[in-house]
């Protein structure tokens, strides 16, 4: 088969999958155009990490319903929005009624396009666009699941949205899904998301998320991601925050497998702002690389970037912070910290700040360090009495603690030390 | 009864940058008992804090002649850990400071590794135990909250090991310099402290520059070190004559032959 008829024909496969699964005509467009510049694009840049020998194209449009039973464990919620999601299956959407009242939506994302179009078309891989690189055109043309949620303008919730998503490996398939969140002008919420894995196929996901914070609009992202050992991800976070709007990010990066990881922030709007706190723990011989980038556009953007990660085994991670202050942003203001500990010999461990200035008038500092646990801790913990294995653990939670008690829901944060404990005991 | 059996001890230190040992301790000899309370006394870098160090177990400290006993048993081969929970407690010159754990979490845990895992301490057994202890010390409870003597200031530090010492109850405490860098109120309320653990299930190894402190922590027995050896063991008055004579003429007095640091 020659290189054309092959493209022939997984476009023809492509548009066979998305009419057999009804979608619209301009997403099945988006699609074949995206497919179409899959192969000359390039794969994004992850400064200092290399992950040529990953395989993050997997050719297939499936559709594959899942077993509920694989979220039987999650407990449904009742006084507070909720969307449980097993693969491409919505197993549970809990909206509480005032929510409804207000005009909240919060839906799986292929029955948004076709109910609500007027909010979702403006809006759907237009943050990230398919141009951008390989991995971005595959996500558009390969979208198989996601989930939607617009709140209006004004709206204020006080309890956060819950997204819980399972990556149903107990068969083969990519997750190629797709949060998009769209904050009316001057709307106020936390949308918290927890993804995990059930099974043991080795699978692709893709996991974008999209937000348009609109004028005045106050959002809280946080995402406990605990994907399997046996599933390569590629995440890709990317939030449009308008005039004196904000986007929150609290990421805690406790998956198993091979990970490479975007999440930025467009401050396009004057005077907007953002806090990106990501924590990760790597173990054994897991890879990770991740790129979190600011763009100050708007005028006093304001944007923070605070990174700690901890890696064990024989693992590898590499923070890139990427500030990125556009000519005509005055009075910005960029700081970032990236800070990973070692635990072992045997780690690669990279924090690179990375500062492309091109206005004068700006605030912008930043702080790095990669470094080995420090020995005089271990002894004055375990001088008490405390194991060597309990006294790593509490310097470790100690190192974390800076980005952990920034995490505004109680319950993510709970999550999250759950999980990091869980992770270390792997190590 | 415990005993705390010090015997021949030689110990040498490598230094990290010139990769040269050198041999600090130099045959050390001391025993006690629970119910009692020693003082180390001597000159700058004459070995006391090493001998502190090297009880506990610090790994940049090697022994290559002699032994330590705990009730009879060599602890040469026990990690730092299990020695603490053996019953051996070091108050420390430097404590070192940890980011994001607090005070109380850590006292927990300290306290809890030396119980059975069904065994463990309850808030609220933990907590009253936490209080009066503070009352002991003159310490506020916001200082339960902050994390591990991170920014605590000198005279912070030196309670915060005291609260300790008060909360896990070791069989032997070793306290190395904890009157340095107190004012006098300081002072008394750390020798407060002390004195509250005395009793037939307590010792001390009290190491300091200075008679004062022992004008507060009476101690039993008193040791003068010199050289990287014990050269003289008295009572209370031995301290306080050397504070009158001074190093320099207890040394000439026994005709060692050391120089001592800061002499000039």
């Amino acid at each position: 088969m020659n290189a054309v008829e092959s493209t022939e024909t997984l476009n023809a496969a492509l548009v066979a999958g998305a009419t057999e699964h009804r979608d619209p005509d301009w997403l099945v467009a988006q699609r074949t155009a995206a497919l179409a510049q899959i192969d000359q694009l390039r794969v994004p840049k992850f400064h200092r990490f290399i992950y040529r020998d990953w395989n993050l194209l997997d050719h297939r449009l499936l559709w594959q319903a899942s077993d509920p039973a694989l979220a039987a464990d999650i407990a449904q919620a009742t006084d507070h929005g909720q969307l449980i999601q097993v693969g491409q299956t919505t197993v549970a959407v809990n909206l509480p009624q005032a929510l409804q009242a207000q005009g909240v939506i919060l839906t799986d994302l292929f029955t948004a396009l076709t109910q609500y179009p007027e909010l979702t078309k403006p809006y759907l891989n237009q943050i990230i666009p398919a141009t951008e690189d390989k991995l971005a055109a595959y996500h558009v043309a390969y979208l198989n699941s996601g989930i939607f949620l617009y709140v209006p303008q004004n709206v204020v919730i006080d309890q956060p949205i819950e997204a819980h998503i399972v990556q149903d490996s107990t068969q083969d398939g990519p997750q190629v899904s797709h949060v998009l969140i769209v904050a009316d002008r001057g709307s106020q919420f936390a949308f918290t998301q927890h993804l995990t894995t059930q099974g043991t196929r080795a699978n692709l996901a893709n996991n974008v998320v999209e937000i348009v914070a609109n004028d005045n609009s106050r959002i809280k992202f946080a995402s406990v991601d605990e994907l399997g050992r046996d599933t390569l991800t590629y995440f890709n976070r990317r939030a449009l925050v308008k005039h004196n709007a904000e986007v929150d990010w609290a990421v805690g990066l406790m998956n198993l497998g091979d990970t490479l990881g975007q999440f930025d922030t467009d401050l396009v709007g004057e005077g907007a702002q953002t806090d990106t706190k990501v924590v990760a723990i790597t173990s054994q011989a897991q890879r990770e690389g991740i790129n979190t980038r600011i763009t100050n556009r708007g005028k006093h953007t304001v944007g923070n970037i605070l990174q700690r990660g901890v890696l064990l085994g024989t693992s590898e991670l590499v923070f890139n912070g990427i500030g990125d202050i556009i000519h005509g942003a005055a009075g910005a203001n960029a700081e970032q910290e990236n800070r990973l500990l070692m635990m072992t010999p045997g780690t690669h461990g990279d924090a690179n700040p990375i500062l492309l200035i091109d206005e004068n008038d700006v605030i912008a500092g930043h702080a790095a360090s990669v470094g080995q646990v420090d020995q005089q801790q271990l002894y004055y913990l375990m001088s008490r009495g405390i194991d060597r294995k309990t006294a790593e653990r509490l310097v470790i939670r100690g190192f974390l603690s800076a980005v952990l008690s920034a995490i505004p829901s109680k319950n993510v944060q709970q999550q999250l030390i759950k999980t990091i404990e869980r992770n270390l005991q792997n190590g | 009864m415990s005993t705390l059996e010090i015997k021949d001890l030689h110990v040498e230190v490598s230094d990290e940058e010139s990769q040269k040992t050198k041999e600090i301790l130099k045959g050390v000899n001391l025993t006690m008992s629970t119910g009692e309370i020693h003082a180390i006394m001597g000159p700058n870098g004459t070995g006391k804090s090493t001998l502190s160090q090297t009880i506990m177990g610090q790994p940049a400290y090697h022994v290559t002649q002699g032994d330590i006993l705990l009730d009879g048993e060599s602890i040469l081969d026990m990690p730092v850990d299990e020695r603490a929970r053996r019953g051996l407690f070091l108050a420390m010159q430097y404590p070192a400071e940890i980011q994001g754990v607090t005070n109380a979490e850590f006292l927990r845990a300290a306290i809890n590794a030396r119980r059975a895992d069904d065994d463990q301490i309850s808030v609220m057994a933990f907590l009253k135990e936490l209080d009066k202890n503070l009352a002991l010390l003159d310490m506020n409870e916001s200082m339960t909250e902050r994390y591990l003597n991170e920014g605590f200031s000198g005279g912070e530090k030196k309670r915060n090991e005291i609260l300790q010492l008060l909360m896990i109850k070791p069989k032997f405490a070793l306290l190395d310099e904890i009157d340095s860098g107190l004012d006098i109120d300081a002072l008394k309320v750390v020798s407060k402290g002390v004195n509250s653990m005395r009793g037939d299930n307590f010792g001390s190894l009290i190491i300091t520059h200075y008679q004062r402190l022992l004008n507060y922590i009476v101690p039993d027995v008193v040791h003068v070190m010199m050289g990287g050896k014990i050269v003289k063991t008295g009572d209370a008055d031995l301290a306080k004559t050397l504070e009158k004579e001074g190093y320099a003429g207890l040394r000439d007095d026994l005709g060692i032959d050391v120089a001592l640091v800061d002499e000039d």
